[in-house]
């Protein structure tokens, strides 16, 4: 997390390009369709998405609501089974797979959603804590360092033992990126995180997740409305009636 | 510490308050299903207390009833054909009858139970009765039991200043000798002793030769069972010969099934065990309501099913222990003063304390199972 290891990371967007796109996308989907419902009721809400996300990048996914992003989101974050098309997930073909390979994927992704979600009767830092529970390879002494570190590196190194009940509305998204951060995730996710805070706070979060998955080399797909934000992405993914609509970027 | 251990630890103790309710509420339960078991075994120990000091080896009973408290009688002739016998060194009668004895300070009479033995050869653990042995072959001589009730006044505190006490008993004057402790029982309120020359005095209707119980004394080498086989056919139809043990078992039977006890008590302790289910579910079940969209958010980051179940299933057990050992030691608490009330033994047994023990269990583990049903609903994919 250094400033030369940033200056390497220009390079290599800069001069490898080619050789990141020829490596497999971290997300890549293909003729993907969903529906809810069964029968006269179906109500289709994904028709024929395709899309490529590759290692590194930061993808953003706007459109009105309804149009279906937070749908193909749950589909990529392996909350819900892909029924018609095909999905590949970090190398992980979703559209074959059980419930216990879809859980196994998603401990390979960082979650943020537009609600912290924090177990309120835990500390901050309990609640990054648990996520090592998911890696048991983490012996319990790493996890609590990488916890503290964590929690210091969005801010946090002063509130570690707060319950959430008494930290700030962007003091706990915080908390929440640091727990989606915890085991070092593949692929991060994020369902509106600044829809709930104020845009100074927004913008810290935004800031901070650029910064912390750009060191990690994680690619990054977040769900949007706000429009101050859209300068972080790498490509801007429009949706609308449950199709990609246009492409920037 | 597992780890799900842990955010049970967490939950639960999160809020004081509700933790206090829940385990108050286990507290309660396991106190009731203590207490009810236990004021039920008393009852039952109570009830066959007088077959259990029986200390013959063989009994004669009659085949008529199932318990000696309604005996029916049998003769007493058929008695001396068992001294035939070579293994068969002593043989007793005894006469049971319930009777009424005036309290001499209130002149009010209490039913109270009388028993005719041969104060000599008792065959019955009446501990220190052989001391009386010649003033109970006295005439209109009784012993009483110090364990009595009080409706008979302060007899025993009377007896340690003065040497006997006078006594009114079925309309005749009768003398007190000394009080020695036995115990009373479900069935009766006191006891008297005395020969059974003395208790046909007292009952003049009672034909002397039908007795209630024969008693036997073996040479300490024989065989039991080999002699009660033997001695069977010499009583013929009128009388049966069983063990000790037989006859302890036969009253256990008896008031099994005649006396509501295990109804009675059993329905306290399952009330115990509802309002502790319902108790623990209930806080459960507010848990796991309230914090749904934490659980799911927890299933979204790749926690399995099993985990949170297991953080609901801990939670219980915790709920479990920390209600156990207050409920415990209040039910001690309890014996102790039922003890004194009622003046019948309740104590702890340690099959009492496992049972109730893993009630509890059984009763929080149910709960948190049925309050797990919700986790199972937490959808990740709601989440977003």
């Amino acid at each position: 997390m250094s400033i030369p290891h940033i200056t390497t990371q220009t390079n290599l967007a800069t001069d490898f390009v080619p050789s990141l796109l020829a490596e497999r996308p971290v997300i890549s989907a293909r003729h993907v369709n969903f529906a809810f419902g069964e029968g006269d009721l179906q109500k289709q809400i994904l028709f024929d998405v395709n899309l490529e996300v590759g290692s590194g990048e930061i993808v953003l996914l706007t459109g009105p609501s309804g149009s279906g992003k937070t749908t193909l989101l749950t589909l990529i974050g392996a909350l819900r089974k892909v029924r018609d098309g095909e999905l590949d997930v970090l190398s992980r073909p979703l559209h074959h797979a059980t419930l216990e390979d879809l859980v196994n994927v998603r401990r390979e992704i960082g979650f943020i959603f537009q609600q912290h979600n924090l177990l309120p009767f835990m500390t901050a830092r309990q609640n990054v804590q648990l996520m090592f529970h998911l890696h048991p390879e983490v012996s319990t002494h790493e996890a609590a360092k990488r916890t503290v570190d964590l929690l210091t590196s969005v801010g946090l190194g002063e509130r570690l033992d707060y319950y959430p009940a008494r930290l700030s509305g962007g003091q706990k998204q915080r908390v929440a990126i640091a727990r989606a951060l915890a085991a070092s995730p593949r692929l991060i996710l994020a369902d509106e995180p600044t829809a709930a805070l104020d845009s100074q706070s927004g913008r810290d979060v935004v800031n901070l997740l650029q910064e912390l998955a750009r060191n990690q080399k994680c690619p990054i797909l977040m769900v949007t409305h706000d429009p101050r934000i859209l300068d972080v992405a790498d490509r801007i993914v429009n949706m609308e009636d449950g199709r990609v609509h246009s492409v920037e970027g | 510490m597992p780890s799900s251990f842990f955010v049970a630890w967490c939950q639960l103790s999160h809020s004081r308050v509700k933790l206090t309710v829940a385990a108050a509420g286990v507290v309660v339960a396991v106190m009731l299903m203590l207490v009810q078991l236990g004021i039920r075994q008393g009852a039952m120990d109570n009830s066959v207390a007088v077959a259990r000091r029986v200390t013959a080896d063989l009994v004669v009973v009659s085949p008529r009833t199932k318990t000696i408290f309604a005996s029916a009688q049998f003769p007493r002739r058929l008695l001396y054909r068992l001294g035939s016998h070579p293994d068969v060194t002593v043989i007793s009668e005894m006469y049971m009858g319930q009777g009424r004895l005036r309290n001499p300070w209130n002149k009010l009479e209490f039913p109270v139970s009388l028993y005719g033995l041969d104060p000599g050869s008792a065959m019955m653990n009446l501990p220190g009765i052989e001391k009386y042995e010649s003033q109970l072959n006295d005439i209109d001589r009784v012993l009483y039991d110090g364990l009595s009730r009080k409706n008979y006044g302060p007899i025993r505190q009377y007896l340690e200043t003065h040497e006997t006490l006078d006594v009114e008993v079925n309309f005749r004057k009768v003398r007190i000798v000394d009080s020695i402790e036995v115990g009373i029982s479900i069935n009766t309120d006191g006891n008297l002793f005395t020969s059974s020359a003395n208790f046909l005095r007292l009952f003049p209707d009672r034909n002397p030769g039908a007795v209630d119980l024969g008693l036997i004394r073996l040479k300490p080498d024989a065989d039991l069972v080999a002699v009660k086989k033997v001695l069977q056919p010499y009583l013929g139809k009128e009388a049966k010969v069983i063990t000790r043990q037989e006859l302890i078992d036969a009253e256990t039977v008896f008031i099994r099934e005649n006396a509501p006890i295990d109804f009675i008590f059993g329905m306290g302790a399952a009330i115990g065990f509802f309002i502790g289910f319902v108790v623990v579910y209930q806080i459960l079940y507010t848990e796991v309501t309230n914090h749904l969209p934490q659980y799911a958010t927890l299933k979204a980051m790749g926690f399995s099913d099993r985990y949170l179940l297991f953080v609901v299933l801990n939670q219980s057990i915790i709920l479990a222990m920390l209600g156990y050992f207050p409920g415990f030691v209040l039910a001690l608490g309890l014996y102790r003063i039922a003890t004194k009330a009622i003046q019948m033994q309740f104590s702890m047994t340690v099959e009492r304390a496992v049972f109730v023990f893993l009630l509890t269990v059984i009763m929080c583990g149910f709960s948190a199972m049925i309050a797990i049903r919700k986790v199972r609903t937490a959808d990740p994919a709601d989440v977003f």
